[in-house]
């Protein structure tokens, strides 16, 4: 669309405007870190500093010394790879059946699948938490995971499908001919052949587990079990905001975040548009 | 081309999936359209159920203004991403140095939970050690600190521009892959008959990416409506309910207030908007099985 004949001026325009989308998509990044390392005092005056006049790693140990946060950490990542796990998996099984067989029911089925996630998390959270607080499952991590897991399901179904139809079903038929059961032409053929999708899905259900607040405040209250989101959020009602404090946790909260997309970036665009764009 | 033997296999790789489905999704729905019609049972026979929550919805203000703040928030908030994904798409498109680069750097608001945006850009928008204000002090165009998040008027402008921001990489990922699949072929072919890049643009661009701009359109209106986390950290509804999305309200009714029944008459109104916005996607949807 765009040739090396194309006019000088264009060129500027066009880098102009990508500097422009550069600055504005990294701003708050680059504010975050800067305040995350300004003294208390630096922090608060107005009006605020661009970039600190004394570095300080203060803050950070402050997180650290906080105690709580490593625990919320790590509840963090038993719940979102535990929600990854989960409901790749499952995904991967209905995503199966959905694209190998036709059966009766199969289309209202997927209708269901696909509409289920027009139930709003509101909607949901109320009395999915009385269902819990009757079966002694409230302020579990059982209990969250199950939630988180089941939300993210019918996109994983879904994603995973789409990942399953590109792979010809010669294949799976090739595989049993030579003495495969149904289950190991799954497991054995197809499962590998997915992995891109696989991964994609995996991660996108740990960004969402990840990434919650409604989910884990409605259903957590034991400070030994609480989220990463839910113990900054916490943070913030409190006191007086300490926002070097808070810009620092915030910044070791995303970085899981920001670090798996950056690794398996295409994976995930791929992921996102397989059913989304004819090939 | 399906395997049409075994039917009964099918649904042993399906019932895993659907059980949980039904019982963490089904079973809550259908408690919470219970609950919102105050259903009891009376002696263990008879049901019985009023519309009290739905007809007390049409006389509460706060319910008609969260509605209005909903749509405030949603729709600004789906239209810009829809353009500003559309123009970032456009130029990551085209043949640039650094594409690579410029691509991670497009999609990194994207990545952090919205529940950090929120506290992200409720710091910049604080009055006294926040970032924006220290700009606008710097180049003088302001002589007192604004007050973003606590003016009734500004508070929802700068939710909204942090959702922007926040949400935009998705629409333009969605867009960049509907603009790769377009054939270069039949831009060439314009361009041969003389076309502007602008009829380029218009004629071959926008028809061939209207499917997937349907399909960006109704998840980012889904998405939003059901936004949370980013408004209860940046404002909590505040000032007043200036910034009071209606999910927010049916939390705050749950959790808070323990009006169950009324706030599941709430939520399902909510689901009610979100599913109305989203039938042509559905219907679009099926027919692709």
């Amino acid at each position: 669309m765009f040739r090396r004949n194309t006019p000088d001026l264009t060129r500027l325009l066009i880098y102009g405007a990508l500097i422009f989308v550069c600055v504005y998509n990294l701003a708050p990044f680059l504010w975050m870190i800067s305040s995350s390392l300004k003294t208390e005092a630096e922090v608060k005056s107005y009006p605020a500093t661009f970039l600190p006049h004394v570095v300080t790693l203060e803050p950070y140990a402050n997180i650290l010394v906080w105690g709580g946060f490593i625990t919320y950490f790590m509840n963090s990542a038993i719940i979102s790879f535990s929600t990854a796990f989960i409901s790749s998996f499952v995904g991967a099984l209905a995503g199966y059946g959905f694209s190998r067989y036709m059966f009766k029911g199969r289309t209202s089925l997927m209708t269901i699948f696909l509409a289920s996630q027009l139930l709003p998390g509101v909607l949901l959270v109320g009395p999915y938490f009385k269902m819990l607080t009757f079966i002694k499952l409230y302020d579990t991590r059982i209990g969250l995971i199950v939630a988180q897991t089941t939300i993210t399901l019918p996109f994983s179904v879904w994603m995973l499908k789409s990942f399953i139809d590109t792979v010809p079903v010669e294949i799976d038929q090739a595989a049993m001919v030579d003495g495969a059961s149904r289950w190991q032409a799954f497991f054995k053929v197809v499962l590998p052949l997915i992995a891109p999708g696989i991964v994609a899905t995996t991660i996108f259900a740990f960004l969402l587990a990840w990434g919650d607040l409604l989910w884990a405040l409605c259903l957590l209250s034991s400070p030994s079990l609480k989220t990463v989101t839910l113990g900054i959020t916490e943070l913030v009602g409190q006191f007086r905001i300490r926002w070097a404090e808070l810009m620092g946790a915030s910044i070791i909260a995303s970085l899981p975040c920001v670090i798996l997309y950056l690794f398996l970036q295409s994976a995930l665009t791929r992921g996102f548009t397989a059913g989304a764009v004819k090939q | 081309m399906r395997l049409r033997t075994k039917e009964y296999e099918a649904y042993l790789f399906i019932l895993p999936a659907l059980s949980m489905l039904i019982v963490i999704l089904g079973f809550p729905f259908v408690m919470a359209i219970l609950m919102s019609l105050n259903l009891a049972w009376v002696k263990s026979s008879l049901l019985g159920f009023t519309f009290e929550n739905y007809s007390r919805l049409f006389r509460d203000r706060v319910f008609y203004n969260d509605l209005i703040v909903t749509l405030s928030f949603v729709l600004p908030t789906v239209g810009f991403h829809l353009l500003l994904g559309l123009g970032v798409a456009l130029l990551l498109n085209m043949e640039i140095k650094a594409r690579r680069f410029f691509r991670v750097v497009a999609i990194l608001p994207w990545t952090i939970p919205d529940v950090i945006a929120g506290l992200i850009w409720r710091f910049m928008f604080d009055p006294l050690s926040g970032i924006i204000n220290s700009v606008l002090a710097r180049l003088n165009l302001i002589q007192l600190p604004i007050t973003w998040l606590s003016d009734a008027r500004l508070a929802l402008p700068s939710v909204v521009f942090a959702e922007i921001w926040r949400g935009y990489p998705f629409v333009m990922l969605l867009l960049l892959a509907g603009l790769q699949s377009i054939p270069q072929g039949l831009y060439e072919a314009a361009k041969i008959d003389g076309a502007s890049a602008w009829k380029r643009f218009w004629h071959i661009s926008l028809p061939n990416l209207s499917r997937i701009i349907m399909i960006a359109f109704t998840l980012d209106f889904i998405w939003e409506c059901r936004r949370f986390g980013l408004v209860y950290n940046m404002t909590g509804g505040n000032p007043g309910h200036a910034t009071e999305v209606l999910s927010l309200y049916v939390y705050k009714n749950f959790f808070i207030f323990f009006n169950f029944g009324y706030a599941a008459a709430i939520a399902v109104v909510l689901a009610l908007i979100m599913m109305i916005i989203s039938f042509p996607y559905l219907k679009a949807s099926m027919k692709e099985l």
